[in-house]
């Protein structure tokens, strides 16, 4: 785990850096709305360690200060390739989680060349899309549940589903524990950057393999989303786990190592 | 950089719970005209003869200077009209003798005013800072290096100052960027110092250095640094590392880096700081085997390690300290320059509540009042590189430090306002931590105090009061310079000397009219009185941590990384 602080396009960026043991395209994780990278621990731990991983907060999240001037996922993707420049890195691979996984098709769709593989995550095709009831979509207006242990927990199952029902509790150690709370506006920002984009007429154009993954009981994103992706994308494919929103982290021990089998040559069933 | 500057940056400073109180309620305050300024007025208009008087002496010197006959010049030091244009260009001669002659007046009509001592301070502040912002040379292409620079660079230096406006306006804190932070790396060529972090909890994390000697002193340093900011101003670039010369010097070297608090922090107060620096403490003695520990503070750190020494006295365990260091603190604030004058009751109050709405008090808000303490040197010093030339700001350790601003969790920001308005250590049990009384005189350990003669936010004279705290015995140290260059203070600096003296009399000035001058740096005189007091030598060890306590991450740790 190594942190650093970074100066892309004059945003000073928190990113983290887990060299991998063997050479080869690290893992880009791409993060979901108001989280810091801290909350992806469990996952890069349980992830394959040959496989290089980049976390990083987006301005205004975790350990990045506000961003200077709203921005939206195009000026965001030309960020990230930014900072892979600097860090040295031509070609990667893109995993993004839920608001992360809109980032993520972007960074697909914008830059082909550099982009090798894509995982996406309890995500969907942004504004255009099968969406959440609205007694879910009104809690995530706000980083509350970011905010607040507390609420968390009283929300979790509601929010998240899967394991977050029986044991709404770890809500605390996942979230809480070791992650860094971002301002309101940055979290108002990351909301904005998401109103008016959607995906949908962008997927056909996707040119890399695409592993998607997707709770079978996520209240955020409903199932259908992943399915639609799963046609609209030429090489994409499903793979449904039993549990919620936070499965990435939640069932970090067996989803990561399907995503390293995808990463790896070797790992391509296509 | 030439050094004079360096100390001149590292100067601009202001007493601590002024910060505290104007970072929570916010710097415009000070603009606005208040009943003081009233007051000043109405005493003006009571004295209508004085107050014509000088401003007829005014429309006389306007009427010289407008002729040309005029002497007024510049200060020697004002840096604002070195260009020998603002000399030799009748118009901009003229321009600069109006607005000197204007200053000057000002400054005597606050002179004349019949105020009480209060009322004094807070309109010369108002006035300084106005006649300040009012400054020729801070207008695009009057002043004549902008002027230059729009010709050598065909404008594109009004365009690049522009945009530099735009951006530092758009993002707190709204003063000029003082700082070109990319040519500066955390861990790699600032807080460099090789170490582990060998604990961590909520609120901290333990860092241990790697001896750069074969053999270290048994009894090891921690120090607690201060709440604002971060920890690295005791390792900036190497070389210029309290830390790293320590490690040189046979010390065991431990270091807090606090966590930089957020909203849901808003409860910490000076019980969970004192008691997390408690677990360190046992931490260290876990590691280290030592049953001794010298307890070292910086600042507010400084506040915090006395309370916790204090604690330790309380509870009879002051056998676990093997002495105390403050650096650049202050415990007794009775009096202390200007805070009677710019805070008071009713505006702590109000600081405290505004603080404990937003759950914590907003470094950059803080780095706003610092600007604004000293505007000459560190906005329109800026304003006129930044904007006007177009240049870029320059690059140096001490402002990339000053630069990285942190939070203050709202319960300890009311606990340090409440500490220093009503001088709570000052008297025995006024302050209870963790359930215990605070007596600072039931510290019985010898303790080292350093501090620095032109230190603003910490002022000498207040630090000195502390020798008067403590049971144990004092050596006090005056170094030169102000708060945060006395602390950055590397041996070889021919200019470096330092007072001592020691006859800790209850006056600071005899003190200092008795105390002998010592050429040199005061890191030498802390090493030395040190190891009389850290024990034998003894095989440097050669793994960080301990057996339980595994290093969890590289040195600076990962809490220097929050924003």
């Amino acid at each position: 785990m190594e942190l650093r602080q970074l100066t892309v396009l004059g945003h000073e960026i928190r990113a983290s850096v887990r060299p991998g043991t063997e050479p080869g395209p690290p893992l880009l994780l791409c993060n979901g709305i108001g989280a810091s990278l801290d909350l992806l621990q469990p996952f890069v731990d349980a992830l394959d360690p040959r496989i290089g991983v980049v976390r990083f907060d987006v301005p205004g999240v975790g350990g990045s200060p506000n961003p200077k001037l709203p921005y939206n996922f195009a000026l965001l993707t030309v960020g990230v390739g930014a900072m892979m420049t600097q860090l040295g890195y031509d070609e990667y691979d893109v995993l993004g989680i839920s608001w992360g996984g809109g980032l993520a098709q972007q960074i697909a769709f914008q830059q082909p060349r550099r982009c090798r593989r894509l995982v996406l995550v309890s995500t969907a095709t942004g504004s255009i899309m099968v969406p959440a009831p609205p007694s879910v979509l009104r809690k995530m207006v706000t980083p509350q549940r970011y905010r607040d242990a507390d609420y968390a927990v009283q929300v979790a199952a509601e929010l998240y589903g899967g394991q977050m029902r029986d044991r709404p509790d770890d809500v605390r150690r996942l979230m809480h524990a070791h992650s860094r709370v971002g301002s309101r506006r940055g979290y108002l920002l990351q909301l904005l950057a998401g109103a008016g984009w959607s995906s949908l007429p962008g997927l056909p154009f996707v040119r890399q393999p695409t592993l998607i993954l997707a709770g079978d009981d996520d209240p955020i994103i409903p199932l259908v989303n992943a399915r639609i992706m799963e046609r609209l994308i030429p090489r994409a494919r499903l793979h449904v786990y039993a549990d919620g929103h936070l499965g990435l982290v939640t069932s970090a021990d067996t989803l990561a190592p399907l995503v390293a089998d995808f990463l790896r040559p070797g790992g391509e069933a296509l | 950089m030439s050094s004079s500057t360096t100390t001149r940056l590292a100067d601009a400073a202001a007493p601590l719970d002024v910060l505290l109180v104007d970072a929570a309620l916010g710097p415009v305050r000070r603009f606005l005209p208040d009943m003081s300024t009233a007051r000043w007025a109405v005493s003006l208009a009571r004295r209508p003869r004085t107050t014509a008087r000088r401003l007829g002496a005014l429309a006389g010197e306007t009427a010289k200077v407008v002729v040309g006959t005029s002497d007024v010049t510049p200060r020697r030091g004002d840096r604002r009209f070195t260009d020998p244009a603002w000399t030799e260009n009748p118009l901009l001669r003229r321009l600069v003798q109006v607005y000197l002659a204007s200053g000057r007046t000002v400054d005597q009509l606050v002179a004349d005013a019949d105020l009480d001592p209060r009322d004094r301070k807070r309109v010369r502040f108002l006035v300084e800072n106005v006649v300040e912002a009012m400054a020729p040379s801070n207008v695009p292409l009057v002043n004549p290096a902008s002027a230059k620079a729009v010709i050598d660079t065909a404008g594109l230096s009004l365009v690049r100052g522009g945009t530099q406006l735009v951006k530092d306006l758009a993002s707190s804190p709204r003063v000029p960027e003082m700082v070109d932070t990319s040519g500066f790396t955390l861990g790699e060529n600032i807080a460099a110092t090789p170490g582990s972090v060998v604990f961590r909890n909520e609120v901290l994390e333990l860092i241990q250095y790697v001896p750069q000697c074969d053999e270290v002193h048994e009894v090891p340093v921690m120090i607690v640094p201060p709440t604002i900011n971060k920890f690295y101003a005791i390792d900036l670039s190497p070389g210029r590392s309290l830390v790293e010369f320590s490690t040189q010097n046979n010390r065991q070297m431990f270091v807090i880096s606090w966590r930089n608090p957020d909203t849901r922090h808003s409860a910490w107060n000076f019980d969970t700081y004192v008691g997390s620096i408690l677990e360190a403490l046992d931490a260290v003695e876990e590691i280290t085997g030592s049953a001794q520990t010298v307890l070292a503070g910086i600042c507010s750190g400084g506040i915090l390690a006395s309370i916790t020494a204090a604690y330790l006295a309380g509870i009879g365990r002051q056998d676990r300290l093997a002495g105390i260091v403050l650096a650049v603190t202050v415990i007794d604030n009775h009096d202390a320059g200007t805070v009677g004058a710019l805070s008071d009751p009713r505006m702590a109050a109000l600081a405290k509540a505004r603080s404990a709405q937003k759950g914590f008090l907003d470094g950059r808000s803080l780095a706003e009042v610092f600007a604004w303490l000293r505007p000459s040197d560190l906005i329109w010093n800026y304003w006129v590189n930044n904007y006007l030339l177009g240049k870029k700001p320059p690059a140096f350790d001490i402002l990339f430090w000053n630069a990285d601003t942190t939070r203050m969790s709202a319960g300890l920001h009311a606990d340090f306002v409440d500490m220093a308005v009503e001088n709570q250590l000052t008297r025995a049990g006024a302050l209870t931590v963790l359930g215990q009384p605070i007596d600072l005189g039931k510290v019985t350990v010898d303790s080292y105090i350093v501090a620095g003669i032109a230190d603003h936010i910490t002022p000498w004279e207040n630090c000195y009061r502390t020798t008067q705290l403590f049971g144990g015995s004092t050596r006090f140290i005056l170094s030169t310079s102000g708060h945060i260059a006395a602390l950055v203070n590397p041996p070889g600096n021919p200019k470096a000397t330092f007072h001592t003296n020691d006859e800790h009399g209850p006056d600071a000035k005899a003190w200092l009219t008795g105390a002998e001058t010592h050429q040199g740096s005061w890191w030498n005189d802390v090493a030395q009185w040190l190891d009389a007091r850290c024990g034998e030598l003894k095989p440097a060890p050669k793994e960080m941590g301990s057996t339980r306590l595994q290093p969890l991450a590289e040195a600076p740790g990962t809490y220097v990384f929050d924003k």
